[in-house]
């Protein structure tokens, strides 16, 4: 079997054990994929720079490429933030979504145009939301159809106007809107991955 | 604190600021993954920063779809990540280095000038 990295000394392979497991211990809170690509990244960097180093002893050289590399901190934590940032907004954290789309924003048209689409989503959403919860205290709330067609979101009653469901609105709004919540959060964190 | 002292606290952060315009100009001439990165510019800037910290700046780049990343595993080898300049990173770079060349004209001349 193929070993991608090979080391002869018992002692060098003790300290690449010991980094991969801190490494390990430091990605955990990401998910799975994600904390397994930064470590691969991280220990193959680790390999390349002792395999370039010209001490002796193998362990001094992987030695010598952690401290090149620098303290685990300075270059993780920013790199877990951001990742998390991602995960959190799939979560539906209503923060992390705002911190998402805003981001989007800054990207040029399509961006701008994606996040004009998913902002009006889920503005949307969360009227239909209240609206129906509304309701259940103020029976005029609700979605409002006129003779000639048309049809309105209103927080009172519609003169000339026939209520859509009045009796499952409340319902029907907060099924439908946690479901559109769901796949907006879905969409967004989608996009956010396939921007990255 | 003497001037060599503040000198020497300024020159790194006056550096490290520079590092998102570096790699992209690193990249511009050819995918590159993140050790050999490390090295070009220590070799090339005399920029001494810690190699693990090009890792968090990779990633925000990648985010903001100025490069992608692509896994390069070979039979016998170590397995290495490549990075690419994508063509919203060409323009972005192409932005910076006007940029950069209306700063380091303007400060040149007030250097000049003093």
């Amino acid at each position: 079997m193929n070993q991608p990295f090979p080391i002869k000394s018992k002692v060098a392979q003790k300290v690449w054990h010991n980094f991969e497991r801190d490494l390990v211990h430091k990605l955990a809170p990401l998910p799975k994929d994600e904390g397994n690509d930064i470590r691969l990244e991280i220990m193959s960097h680790l390999y390349e720079s002792a395999s370039h180093d010209e001490a002796d002893l193998e362990e001094v050289r992987f030695i010598n490429a952690i401290e090149r590399l620098g303290s685990p901190e300075e270059y993780l934590d920013p790199l877990i933030a951001d990742i998390l940032l991602t995960q959190q907004t799939i979560k539906g954290d209503p923060r992390a979504i705002y911190q998402s789309l805003l981001a989007s924003a800054r990207k040029g048209f399509f961006h701008n145009l994606a996040t004009l689409v998913l902002g009006l989503g889920y503005f949307w959403v969360i009227m239909i939301f209240i609206m129906s919860v509304m309701h259940l205290g103020d029976p005029d709330v609700g979605i409002w159809y006129y003779p000639s067609g048309n049809f309105s979101l209103s927080f009172s009653a519609q003169p000339d106007a026939i209520q859509w469901q009045p009796k499952w609105f409340p319902l029907i709004g907060i099924i439908t809107s946690a479901s559109a919540y769901w796949l907006l959060n879905k969409l967004l964190s989608y996009l956010f991955a396939k921007s990255k | 604190m003497g001037s060599d002292q503040i000198i020497d606290r300024w020159v790194p952060q006056f550096r490290k600021g520079l590092l998102e315009f570096i790699i992209l100009l690193k990249l511009q001439q050819g995918a590159i993954y993140g050790y050999e990165l490390a090295v070009e510019i220590k070799k090339l800037t005399s920029i001494e920063v810690a190699e693990g910290t090009l890792y968090p700046l990779l990633n925000r780049l990648k985010r903001d779809c100025l490069v992608t990343s692509q896994w390069q595993t070979a039979e016998v080898g170590t397995p290495r990540k490549y990075y690419q300049i994508t063509p919203l990173g060409l323009e972005t770079l192409a932005k910076m280095k006007t940029t950069w060349t209306q700063t380091h004209n303007s400060i040149f001349n007030m250097v000049m000038q003093s």
